[in-house]
C-alpha cells in the first residue's frame, strides 16, 4: 500500500523522490569510495583514537557556534522587527551581509589584523560571526509573519517586555530560530576555511589532509560517513525539537491580514542594545572592510576591470541560477514536508539534509564522480554547476520554503479547490504567491552561500570561467592581498542585492498588513 | 494575458540573460586541456605563450594541486590533457594511480636526475629552494643556524615562524624524517614544538612577519624574497635570505612538475607542450618572472640575484613517493604540529 | 438547483471515527442549516462534502451524481462545490476583484460576472481593494460572492458569522440569506449557534455524536425535539418531572398538555417546556409557586430567575426555574409568584433519556 502521500498528491510525490534522489547522489558516492578496499579497510580506517577526536572536536565547535548564532540571530532579529533600535531598518540588511564573507575571507582577515588568534575560539569567533545570518533571517521573517496579538495579550497580563520576549516571542520564533541554528550547525561541520586557518584540527581538516597528503579517497569517505551521519542525527534533532515547538510556533492564521506589530520601546536599553549592533557588525562586517581596505592601498594592488567585471558578471549569474533551480527543488520537499507529513516525505527531507555536512571538496569530487559518468556531455559547462549549487544548498532552500508554506494557511488551499482550480493550478496561484517570503529567504540564501563557494566551484566551472571566489582564491593563494581585495569587496556588494530585495519583500508584506483589518 | 505579459517582461529579460550561456554552452573539443595547481599569477603568461607556440588553443583549469589530483583520479575520462603540479607529491599520486604517461627519453634528458620521476611519468619543471629568512636587525650573520639542530638554541625561543598546513612544511618533515629517522625526527618535532614557534598561514606571512621584525627567523621557499624585492625594490626590503646548504633538511630542493595523461587523444600536443615547458625560453620565464630556479642547465636569471642551484648542496629526498607522505602527516599529528 | 443526499456517511481521522452512519437531505434550492455542539463533527461533515476529507463508507449525491461512494472520491476541484468559510479566508494577495475571479474560468472573468456577484453582495466598486483594506462583514461577503461567482451546485458556509461582532452578524445574515435566494443555490450553513440556525434557515439539521438526531423545520425542531438532548441544545429548556396519561401530563404545576405527536404517551418522564411557556402572576404566599430571585433584562424580552417554594418537579438548574417574559415584566423580584404553563410541552418517558441524564450528570 502506498504511504498516504503518494495516494494524496502524486505528482508532488515523485518530485520530492526525485530530487531527494539527486540530493542523495552525493552520499552514493560517499558509500561507493568509502567500500573501496571492502568493509575491513573501511573499518580500520574508522575505528582509529583520531577519528572520536575528530568527531569530538568537530561537535564542540558546532555546537558552541550554533547556541551563540542562536542568541545572536534572534536578538538582532528582534532588535530589528520588534524594537525601536534607531536606524532598524539599515540594520535589518547591514545584518545580512555577512553571509556573503567567505569563512576563509573573514578568517584570514581576522588573522591579519589579530595575529595571535587561533585554534577553538579563533574558528569559533569567525564562523559564529559569518553564520549567525541564517538565524537571524529565518527568525525576523517568522516575527514579521507572527500574531502580535499574543504578545499584546502578555502585556496587558502584566509582564514587562523582557518577560513577553521571554515567554512568548521567543517562543513564536522558536521553530524558525531552530530551523536557523541546523543550516548553522551544517556550515560549520562542513566548513573548511576557517578551521583550516585556525589550524583547529576538526573532522574537515582531517579529509581535507587525507585528500592533500595522501590522495586516498577512501579515508576521506569514510570521514565522510561519520559526518554525514552526524547530520543527519542533527537533523532527526531538530526535527523532534521541532515538532514540539510547532504547537508553541504560531504565525498568523485564519485572514492572513495581521496587523503591524507595536513597537517595543527599549528606553535604557536603547544604547546598550545599539552598541551590542554596532559591535556585532563592527566584528561581522567591520573588521572584514576594514581589513580589505588596507590589502587595496597595499603593493599588489591593481584592479583589473575586465576581469572583475566578468567574474562579477559569471558570479550573478551562476549563483542566481543556482538559487532558481535551488528554490525549484525545494518547492516539492517544502510542499512534501509541510502539507503531507508521512514516513516519506521525512525520508524526502531527510535526504535533502544529509549531503549538507560535506566539505566542499567531498561533495565537489561527488559531483565529478557522478557528472562525468552520469551526464559526461555536461561536466564541466555551467548546467552542472548550477546543479551543483542547487544539491549542495538545497537545505538552505528546504528550510525557508518549508517555513513559508507552513506559514500560508492550509485552508486557502482548500477554497482554491473548490473553485474548480487542480491541485497544481492552487499550488502556482495560491499556495506559492502566500509562501513568496520564505521561497524569497530561500533564495537569497543559496545566492549568498553559493557565490562564495569555492571548492566545488573550482572542479565544476566551465573551463576558463572564473567567479569572484575562484579569483580571491587565486590572488590569496598567491599572497597578493592587494590583489584580492577587490573581488572580496564586490563579493559583499553583491551579496547586498538579495539583501536589499529580501527587505523589500518583507517591507512590503508589513505593509499589506499594516492597513488594519476588522 | 497581454498585461501579465508586459508587467513580467524585465524578469523574463532577466531569466532569458542568465539562461542564454546554458543554451550557448558549448565546449571546445580540440583544445588541449590543462589542470593547472599552479596560479595563473605565476604561469598564466607562459601558458599564453604555449598556445601560440603550440598553435592550437589551450584551455586551462586552475585549481589546488591537491585537488585537481583527486579530481583527475574521480574522473570516468580525465578531461584533462596535462597536469601541471606545484609540487611532487600530486604527480606521484597519479603516478601511483596509472594515471600518467611515460615521458619521452629525449625531453626527460634535458634535466638533471633528481629533477624527474624514475619510471618518467614526470619531469619538473622549475625547482624551489627551502630557505631561512631572518631579520638582519635581530640576527647578525655569525648566529644565523647552520643546521636542524641550531633551530633548537633557547635563544630562538617564539622567534622562528613557520607554516604548518603548508605542503612545503610537510615536505621539509619528510626529508627530517628520512635524514633522522623516525625517532629522531620525532624528537626534533617535540624539541621544536616546546621552543614555540610562531605559525602562519602561509610564506607570504612569514616573510613580511620577519620582515616586519615579529619574529627573527622563517622557514620559507626562496621565492618569495626575490617576489617581494621585485615588488617593493630592495631598498625597501629587511628581511634577508639564509641558505643552509648541505645535507641538511633546511636545504631541501622542491620542485614543480608537469606530466601527460594517460590516455589522452593529444598526447602529442601534451607532450610538446612538455618540451615546450623545459625549453629555454619557458625556463628563462621561470628565472625571471617567478623567481624559480630553473632545471635546464645554463638558463640564469636576468632579473633577480638568484644562486646558482648547482651551487647549493641538498639532500637526496624523493617527495613523491605517497607512503613516505602518509607517514609525515601521522607524526605531524602525532607531535601536534600539523 | 442541485439536491444534496447523504446516505450512512462515516468518514474520521485515524483510529477516531467522526462521522457515524450519517444521513441528510437537502432540496434542491433550500438553504439547511447543520446544528450541533462543537465536536459532534459538523466541520468533517462540510469537508467530506466539499471532498476535502476523505469518507470511509457512504454516499454522497449531487444532483443525482454520486462524488462520495463506493470507494470513490471526486477531487474538490471537480464537485462545484463552494465553499464560505470561517473569517473568508480571502487570498490576502489577490484583489477583491480577483479572489471573486478565482474560480472563473479564464474567459469569463472580463465579462462582468465579478461586478454582478459584488453587486449582489452589496459591494459594488470594491473590487480594486484588498482583503486586508475590508472589514470583517465586507471579507465575508467577498467570500460568499467568490463562492457564488462560478454557479456551484451547492455552497457550504462554516461558521461563516462567528467572527463578526453581533450587531453586524445579524445584518450580513440577512444579506447572505438574501443573495443566496436569489442565486437559488442549494446551501448547507454550519453552526453551533442555534439562533443562527433557526432564524435563518429553512430546514435544520440538529447534529450530535456524527450523526443527524433530527431534520425539521425550525419550527419543528424548536418545539417538538426528537429527544430530551436535542431539546436542551436547540434553545433553552424547562424541565419537569410529570406523570403522563393519554396525552395529558400532571405536575406539580397542575395538568399539562402535551404537543400532538405525544398524544398516546403514558408513564412517568420528563416534560419540556420553553421558559417563555411559564407565565408567571403575583400570588399570596399560600398560591405561590417561586419566589423571584433575579430579574435579567434584554431590552426585547427580560429573564426571570426563580426559586420554588413548594416541590415544583423542576430538573433544570439544581429545581430553580427560568422563565421568559415578553415587553412588560409583571413582577418584581423577591415577589412570590404563581406560575402556569401555557400552550402543549414535549414528553419523554424516562427510558429515554437516561443516556442523557447520565451524560450530563444530572444538570438539567
Amino acid at each position: 500500500m502506498l504511504p498516504e502521500a503518494a495516494r494524496s498528491a502524486p505528482a508532488i510525490t515523485i518530485a520530492g523522490v526525485v530530487v531527494a534522489i539527486a540530493a542523495a547522489g552525493p552520499l552514493g558516492y560517499l558509500i561507493v569510495r568509502a567500500l573501496d578496499g571492502g568493509v575491513a579497510v573501511a573499518l580500520q580506517h574508522l575505528w582509529r583514537d583520531r577519528t572520536l577526536e575528530l568527531l569530538l572536536r568537530s561537535a564542540g565547535l558546532t555546537a558552541a557556534v550554533t547556541l551563540v548564532c542562536i542568541i545572536l540571530g534572534v536578538l538582532a532579529a528582534w532588535l530589528v522587527v520588534r524594537s525601536d533600535l534607531p536606524g532598524r531598518r539599515v540594520f535589518g540588511v547591514l545584518f545580512m551581509l555577512p553571509l556573503a564573507i567567505p569563512s576563509y575571507v573573514g578568517g584570514f582577515t581576522w588573522i591579519s589584523e589579530w595575529p595571535g588568534l587561533a585554534g577553538f575560539w579563533g574558528a569559533f569567533l569567525v564562523l559564529t560571526l559569518v553564520t549567525y545570518p541564517y538565524v537571524y533571517l529565518p527568525v525576523a521573517a517568522a516575527l514579521r509573519a507572527s500574531d502580535p496579538a499574543l504578545e499584546e495579550v502578555s502585556r496587558s497580563l502584566g509582564k514587562g517586555s523582557l518577560r513577553t520576549f521571554l515567554l512568548v516571542s521567543l517562543r513564536q520564533v522558536r521553530p524558525a530560530a531552530l530551523a536557523g541554528g541546523l543550516l548553522v550547525a551544517l556550515y560549520v561541520l562542513s566548513d573548511f576555511g576557517a578551521v583550516s586557518l585556525m589550524r583547529y584540527d576538526a573532522f574537515t581538516l582531517g579529509i581535507y589532509t587525507s585528500y592533500r597528503a595522501s590522495f586516498d579517497r577512501t579515508p576521506a569517505a569514510v570521514l565522510g560517513c561519520v559526518l554525514v551521519l552526524l547530520a543527519v542525527a542533527i537533523t532527526v534533532g531538530e526535527r523532534r525539537a521541532r515538532g514540539k515547538a510547532a504547537a508553541f510556533g504560531l504565525t498568523r492564521v485564519g485572514s492572513g491580514a495581521a496587523r503591524e506589530a507595536m513597537t517595543v520601546p527599549l528606553r535604557r536599553m536603547r544604547p546598550i542594545a545599539l552598541l551590542g549592533s554596532a559591535a556585532l557588525l563592527l566584528a561581522a562586517l567591520g573588521v572584514p572592510v576594514f581589513s580589505l581596505l588596507r590589502w587595496l592601498t597595499g603593493a599588489s594592488a591593481a584592479i583589473d576591470v575586465p576581469v572583475l567585471l566578468s567574474a562579477t558578471w559569471s558570479t550573478v549569474e551562476v549563483s542566481a541560477l543556482g538559487a532558481l533551480l535551488a528554490v525549484l527543488f525545494a518547492l516539492p520537499v517544502g510542499v512534501l514536508i509541510a502539507r503531507h507529513p508521512s514516513r516519506l516525505s521525512r525520508g524526502v527531507e531527510l535526504a535533502s539534509y544529509a549531503g549538507h555536512a560535506l566539505p566542499g571538496i567531498t561533495a565537489g569530487l561527488a559531483l565529478v564522480f557522478l557528472g562525468s559518468r552520469v551526464f559526461p556531455g555536461l561536466y564541466q559547462e555551467l548546467p552542472m554547476l548550477v546543479f551543483a549549487y542547487a544539491v549542495l544548498f538545497l537545505p538552505l532552500a528546504v528550510a525557508a520554503v518549508r517555513n513559508g508554506i507552513a506559514a500560508a494557511p492550509a485552508r486557502l488551499e482548500e477554497v482554491s479547490r473548490s473553485l474548480g482550480k487542480g491541485r497544481f493550478e492552487t499550488r502556482l496561484r495560491v499556495t506559492f504567491p502566500l509562501a513568496s517570503p520564505g521561497i524569497a529567504v530561500g533564495a537569497a540564501l543559496v545566492f549568498l552561500t553559493a557565490a562564495k563557494e569555492l571548492p566545488a566551484t573550482l572542479m565544476l566551472r566551465p573551463t576558463g570561467t572564473s567567479t569572484l571566489a575562484t579569483e580571491l582564491w587565486q590572488a590569496t593563494d598567491v599572497g597578493a592581498f592587494g590583489a584580492a581585495a577587490p573581488y572580496a569587496a564586490v563579493l559583499i556588494v553583491v551579496a547586498a542585492i538579495p539583501a536589499v530585495v529580501l527587505g523589500n519583500v518583507f517591507r512590503k508584506s508589513s505593509d499589506a498588513g499594516s492597513g488594519g483589518g476588522r | 494575458m497581454n498585461r501579465f505579459f508586459f508587467r513580467r517582461l524585465p524578469s523574463i529579460g532577466l531569466a532569458v540573460a542568465l539562461l542564454f550561456p546554458l543554451l550557448a554552452a558549448c565546449g571546445n573539443s580540440d583544445a588541449l586541456v590543462i589542470y593547472s595547481g599552479r596560479q595563473q599569477a605565476l604561469v598564466g603568461d607562459l601558458l599564453g605563450k604555449l598556445e601560440k607556440e603550440l598553435g592550437m588553443d589551450v584551455e586551462v583549469r586552475y585549481g589546488g594541486s591537491a585537488e585537481m589530483a583527486a579530481q583527475l583520479l574521480e574522473e570516468k575520462e580525465p578531461e584533462a590533457d596535462l597536469f601541471y603540479s606545484q609540487d611532487s607529491g600530486a604527480l606521484g599520486a597519479l603516478t601511483e594511480a596509472g594515471k600518467l604517461a611515460t615521458l619521452p627519453r629525449d625531453d626527460l634528458d634535458i634535466v638533471d636526475k633528481r629533477f624527474q620521476a624514475d619510471d618518467g611519468s614526470w619531469v619538473a619543471t622549475s625547482a624551489r629552494a627551502r630557505v631561512v629568512a631572518y631579520d638582519p636587525k635581530q640576527v647578525s650573520e655569525q648566529d644565523l643556524p647552520s643546521d636542524l639542530d641550531d633551530l633548537l638554541d633557547e635563544k630562538w625561543r617564539g622567534k622562528v615562524g613557520y607554516a604548518p598546513s603548508n605542503g612545503s612544511w610537510q615536505a621539509f618533515v619528510t626529508a627530517v624524517r628520512q635524514l633522522k629517522g623516525e625517532d629522531g625526527a620525532r624528537d626534533w618535532l617535540v624539541k621544536f614544538k616546546q621552543n614555540n614557534p610562531q605559525a602562519y598561514e602561509n610564506n607570504v606571512l612569514i616573510r613580511d612577519a620577519v620582515d616586519k621584525g615579529e619574529v627573527a627567523l622563517g622557514l620559507i621557499n626562496h621565492y618569495y624574497y626575490h617576489r617581494k624585492i621585485a615588488e617593493e625594490g630592495a631598498e625597501n626590503v629587511n628581511v634577508k635570505l639564509h641558505y643552509v646548504g648541505g645535507n641538511d633538511p633546511l636545504a631541501l630542493i622542491n620542485v614543480a612538475g608537469v606530466g601527460v595523461i594517460k590516455g589522452s587523444d593529444k598526447a602529442e600536443a601534451a607532450q610538446r607542450a612538455v618540451r615546450y615547458l623545459l625549453s629555454e625560453s619557458a625556463q628563462q620565464y621561470f628565472a625571471d618572472e617567478t623567481a624559480e630556479y630553473p632545471v635546464r642547465e645554463g638558463v640564469t636569471s636576468t632579473k633577480h640575484d638568484l644562486p646558482k642551484l648547482s651551487g647549493i648542496e641538498s639532500p637526496d629526498i624523493d617527495l613523491s613517493s605517497l607512503s613516505s607522505l602518509k607517514e609525515t602527516l601521522a607524526l605531524l599529528q602525532e607531535v601536534g604540529l600539523s | 438547483m442541485t439536491e444534496l443526499i447523504v446516505t450512512g456517511l462515516a468518514a474520521g481521522y485515524r483510529d477516531t471515527p467522526v462521522l457515524r452512519e450519517l444521513d441528510l437531505r437537502v432540496a434542491a434550492g433550500e438553504l439547511a442549516a447543520v446544528l450541533g455542539p462543537s465536536g459532534c463533527g459538523k466541520t468533517t461533515l462540510l469537508r467530506v462534502l466539499a471532498g476535502f476529507h476523505q469518507a470511509s463508507k457512504g454516499q454522497v449525491l449531487l444532483g443525482g451524481a454520486a462524488v462520495v461512494g463506493d470507494g470513490m472520491h471526486v477531487p474538490p476541484e471537480q464537485r462545484r462545490v463552494g465553499v464560505v468559510p470561517q473569517e473568508g479566508a480571502l487570498f490576502p494577495h489577490l484583489s477583491v476583484g480577483a479572489n471573486v475571479a478565482f474560480g472563473l474560468p479564464r474567459k469569463r472573468r472580463g465579462s462582468g460576472r465579478v461586478d454582478e456577484m459584488l453587486e449582489l453582495v452589496g459591494l459594488r466598486g470594491y473590487a480594486k481593494r484588498m482583503p486586508h483594506e475590508l472589514s470583517g462583514g465586507q471579507q465575508q461577503r467577498v467570500a460568499l460572492a467568490r463562492a457564488l461567482a462560478p454557479e456551484p451546485q451547492v455552497v457550504l458556509l462554516d461558521e461563516p458569522f462567528s467572527a463578526l461582532d453581533a450587531g453586524l452578524r445579524a445584518e450580513v445574515r440577512a444579506d447572505v440569506r438574501d443573495a443566496l435566494h436569489a442565486t437559488g443555490a442549494t446551501a448547507v450553513l454550519v453552526t453551533h449557534d442555534q439562533e443562527e440556525a433557526l432564524g435563518m434557515a429553512d430546514t435544520v439539521a440538529v447534529m450530535r455524536d456524527g450523526a443527524i438526531a433530527q431534520v425539521g423545520t425550525a419550527q419543528q425542531v424548536y418545539t417538538e425535539p426528537a429527544d430530551l438532548a436535542v431539546a436542551l441544545f436547540v434553545g433553552e429548556a424547562v424541565l419537569f418531572e410529570v406523570d403522563a396519561v393519554d396525552g395529558v401530563a400532571s405536575s406539580a404545576l397542575g395538568q399539562l398538555s402535551l404537543v400532538t405527536v405525544d398524544d398516546a404517551a403514558s408513564g412517568v418522564g420528563v416534560a419540556v417546556a420553553r421558559p417563555e411557556q411559564l407565565h408567571l402572576t403575583a400570588a399570596p404566599d399560600d398560591a405561590a409557586h417561586a419566589v423571584v430571585r433575579d430579574v435579567v433584562f434584554h431590552g426585547h424580552d427580560a429573564t426571570v430567575m426563580l426559586a420554588p417554594l413548594v416541590a415544583t418537579g423542576a430538573l433544570s438548574d439544581g429545581g430553580r426555574l427560568r422563565a421568559r417574559v415578553q415587553g412588560h415584566v409583571p413582577v418584581r423580584k423577591g415577589e412570590r409568584v404563581r406560575i402556569d404553563v401555557d400552550g402543549p410541552v414535549r414528553f419523554f418517558p424516562h427510558a429515554t433519556t437516561e443516556r442523557v441524564a447520565g451524560t450530563r450528570s444530572g444538570a438539567y
